[in-house]
C-alpha cells in the first residue's frame, strides 16, 4: 500500500500502464455501465412494443395442434401458411384495401391541403377576431366526436351520403375531419417559424395572396406538409368508429373493419365450415394482412414520423 | 324622377371615387381580407360539421328521436338527463368506470411517454432505430387490432409475468386497489400502446432545452438526477401542460371507451334512440370539458415559461 501511494506521487515512469490511465479508466466504465444501462431500458421498452407483431406473426403461422400445445408459444413447429389465403379471402382483402386507402388518401389529401391554407392565415395574416377563431380551432379538438355524431348521421343522410365516402373526404377539405383542428395546429406553427423575407418579396413584384401562399410558402412547408399527410393517412387507416356509423354495407368496408366480422363472413366463405377453420391462427394472420400495409409504409417514411416535429418546430 | 337621377349621379360619383378610396384602404383592409380569405373553408366547415352538429344535437337531446323515423320529433324537456341519471342503470357505472380508467392511464402514459423520449434522446448508437420501434403504435396500434390482441389475451400477462404485483397490491393496499391495478395490467401493453405522439411531442420539447444549461448546471455541480428536476422539468413544463391535454383528449375520445361504446349502441346499435344518445353526448363532453379545465388551471399554477411566450 504504501509503495503504491508513493508512486503515485511520482509523475515518472516506473508505474503499471493501468495504474497511470486509472481516473480514465473509471470514468470511462462509468459511462460504460450507464450507456449499458440505457441499451437495457430501451431494449426492454421496445420489447412492449415488438412483442405483440412478434405474437401476431409467430400465432399466424400455427396449426391448430400448436395451439393447443402449451410447449409452444413464440416458435411454431412448422410454417403453416395456409391461414393467409384463408384470411386474404374472408377479408375480400383487395376491395377492403382499395376502400381503406380511398377513405384514407382522400381524407390525408383534403386535410393537408385545407390546413396548410388555413394554418397559413392563422400563422402570417393578422385580422380582426383572429385569436378567437383560432381558440375556436382549439376547442373543435376538445369536442368528442360521440357527442355530434347523431346531427352529423341526420345531414350525412339527409345529403344521401351513407355508404358512400364523402363523410370522410368532404369535411377533411374544409380542414376538419379527423384530428384536423391538430393539423391546422401544427401548419400555423411551422409557418409562424418560417423568415417573412421571401413572402414579402413575391409580394412585392406583384403576386397574389393566394400565389404566394401556393408558390412560395407551400414549397418551404415541405416537411411539414409530409408529416401532415402522413399522419393523416395512418390515422384514417386506423380509424373505427367513424367508418363503423356511415358504412353499413359489407362491399364498402375498410381493411380494421373487416376484422371485426371476421367470423361471419369466414362461414359464409367457406360454407359453414368455419367453426373448424376459425382459430386464433386465421384471426393473426388477418390481423397481420391488416397492420402489413401501414408497417410497409412505416419502414419506408419512418425518419419523417420520428423526425417529424423537430422539422415542423411544433415546440417553440 | 328626378329622384331617381340624383340617385344615379351618387353612383356615378360613386364610381368615380371607388378606385382611389380602395387603392388608399387597401394595406389594411386588404390584408385582414385576405386573412378571412384563407380561414374562410375552416369557418365553413366549422359552421356545417361542428357548430351547427353541437347545436342539433344539444337541441335534439331534449327531444325524443328515433332512428326509424326522423320526421317525428317529441319534446321531453330534461327527460333525457333525468333518465340517462337516476333511471339508466348502466350509463352511470360506465362513466365512473371511464373516469377510474383514464384516471390511471393518464399519469402512466405521460410519465411512460416523458422516460421513454429522455431514453430516446440519449445521444447514444442506434438510438435512431430505437425511436423508430417506439413509434410503431402510432402505425399500426388500430382499435381493431388493439381489440384482436386482447380477445387474445396479449395484454398483462407477457409484461407482468414473474412477479405477481396483484398479490401484493392486494396485500399491502387493499382489494379495490388491487382491483384498479390488476385492470391496469390487463391493458398496460395497450395503455403504453397510446404513448406514440406524446414521446414525439417530448422529444420535441427536449430538443429545444438550451445544452448551455446543460452544461452552466454541471459546471456549478449538479448531478444528472439534479439537473433532470432543476433544469430539464421546468423547462419541459409547457410541453407538459400540451402533452397532458392532448393526452385527457384521447383517452377520453378513445374507441375503447365504455361510454363511447354505449352511446353509440343506442344511436345505432339496437337502440336507434337518437335523441337520448344526443343528451349522453353532451352529458360526456361535458365531463371531459370540466376535466380538462380543472387539470389545466391547476397545472397551469406549475408550468415556468421561460422567456416571452408572446411571439
Amino acid at each position: 500500500m504504501a509503495s503504491i501511494a508513493a508512486s503515485s506521487t511520482s509523475f515518472l515512469v516506473e508505474r503499471p500502464k493501468w495504474w497511470r490511465d486509472g481516473q480514465v479508466v473509471r470514468r470511462r466504465s462509468i459511462t460504460f455501465l450507464q450507456r449499458a444501462f440505457t441499451y437495457i431500458v430501451l431494449i426492454d421498452i421496445a420489447f412492449v412494443f415488438l412483442v405483440p407483431i412478434f405474437y401476431i406473426m409467430a400465432t399466424s403461422l400455427k396449426t391448430s395442434q400448436d395451439l393447443t400445445d402449451p410447449t409452444i408459444v413464440w416458435i411454431p413447429s412448422g410454417f403453416f401458411w395456409i391461414n393467409y389465403p384463408l384470411a386474404f379471402f374472408s377479408m375480400a382483402y383487395v376491395k377492403s384495401l382499395s376502400n381503406s386507402l380511398y377513405i384514407s388518401l382522400g381524407s390525408a389529401l383534403g386535410q393537408t391541403v385545407s390546413c396548410a391554407f388555413v394554418g397559413y392565415g392563422f400563422a402570417r395574416v393578422r385580422f380582426p377576431g383572429r385569436d378567437a377563431l383560432f381558440a375556436l380551432v382549439l376547442f373543435t379538438f376538445l369536442v368528442p366526436p360521440q357527442t355530434i355524431i347523431v346531427p352529423l348521421f341526420i345531414l350525412y343522410k339527409n345529403l344521401g351520403w351513407i355508404n358512400t365516402y364523402q363523410p370522410f373526404v368532404v369535411p377533411s377539405f374544409f380542414g376538419h375531419g379527423l384530428k384536423g383542428a391538430l393539423f391546422v395546429v401544427v401548419f400555423r406553427q411551422f409557418f409562424k417559424t418560417l423568415p417573412w423575407e421571401l413572402e414579402e418579396a413575391a409580394r412585392i413584384d406583384g403576386a397574389s395572396a393566394f400565389a404566394t401562399w401556393w408558390r412560395i410558402m407551400v414549397p418551404l412547408a415541405m416537411p411539414a406538409v409530409v408529416v401532415v399527410f402522413l399522419f393523416s393517412v395512418v390515422w384514417h387507416w386506423n380509424d373505427f368508429f367513424e367508418p363503423f356509423i356511415y358504412l353499413n354495407r359489407m362491399e364498402y368496408f375498410t381493411l380494421p373493419m373487416r376484422l371485426s366480422v371476421l367470423s361471419p363472413s369466414l362461414d359464409t366463405a367457406t360454407g359453414g365450415q368455419a367453426s373448424d377453420l376459425f382459430n386464433e391462427a386465421l384471426v393473426m394472420a388477418a390481423v397481420f394482412l391488416v397492420i402489413l400495409p401501414p408497417l410497409s409504409i412505416y419502414l419506408f417514411t419512418q425518419r419523417f414520423f420520428v423526425e417529424s416535429i423537430d422539422r415542423t418546430g411544433l415546440v417553440e | 324622377m328626378k329622384i331617381a337621377v340624383s340617385r344615379d349621379d351618387d353612383l356615378a360619383v360613386a364610381r368615380a371615387t371607388t378606385p382611389v378610396r380602395r387603392r388608399r384602404l387597401s394595406l389594411t383592409t386588404q390584408r385582414m381580407l385576405e386573412g378571412y380569405f384563407f380561414v374562410s373553408p375552416w369557418i365553413v366547415g366549422f359552421l356545417v360539421f361542428l357548430a351547427w352538429p353541437l347545436f342539433q344535437s344539444f337541441f335534439l337531446s331534449f327531444h325524443e328521436l328515433q332512428a326509424t323515423s326522423l320526421t317525428d320529433l317529441k319534446w321531453k324537456g330534461i327527460d333525457n338527463y333525468k333518465e340517462a341519471f337516476f333511471i339508466d342503470a348502466r350509463f352511470v357505472p360506465k362513466l365512473l368506470a371511464t373516469l377510474k380508467n383514464n384516471l390511471l392511464d393518464v399519469p402512466v402514459i405521460m410519465i411512460f411517454s416523458l422516460f421513454s423520449a429522455i431514453l430516446a434522446n440519449q445521444k447514444i448508437k442506434g438510438v435512431i432505430g430505437f425511436r423508430a420501434v417506439f413509434f410503431l403504435p402510432l402505425v399500426i396500434g388500430s382499435a381493431q387490432v388493439i381489440k384482436q390482441l386482447f380477445a387474445q389475451g396479449v395484454g398483462g400477462a407477457t409484461l407482468s409475468q414473474g412477479i405477481d404485483v396483484q398479490e401484493l397490491v392486494y396485500q399491502y393496499i387493499g382489494p379495490d386497489a388491487a382491483a384498479g391495478v390488476s385492470d391496469l395490467l390487463n391493458r398496460l401493453l395497450f395503455v403504453l400502446w397510446k404513448t406514440g405522439v406524446q414521446m414525439l411531442i417530448f422529444l420535441a420539447g427536449l430538443n429545444s432545452v438550451s445544452p448551455v444549461l446543460y452544461e452552466a448546471a454541471r459546471v456549478d455541480g449538479a448531478t444528472d438526477w439534479d439537473r433532470f428536476w432543476k433544469v430539464t422539468l421546468p423547462l419541459l413544463s409547457p410541453v407538459i401542460l400540451v402533452n397532458l391535454v392532448y393526452t385527457i383528449v384521447d383517452s377520453f375520445t378513445d374507441t375503447f371507451n365504455e361510454v363511447l361504446e354505449y352511446i353509440q349502441q343506442t344511436a345505432f346499435a339496437g337502440g336507434f334512440r337518437l335523441g337520448y344518445a344526443a343528451s349522453l353526448g353532451w352529458v360526456y363532453f361535458a365531463v371531459v370539458f370540466v376535466i380538462l379545465f380543472v387539470v389545466v388551471r391547476i397545472t397551469n399554477q406549475y408550468v415556468f415559461y421561460a422567456g416571452d411566450r408572446n411571439g
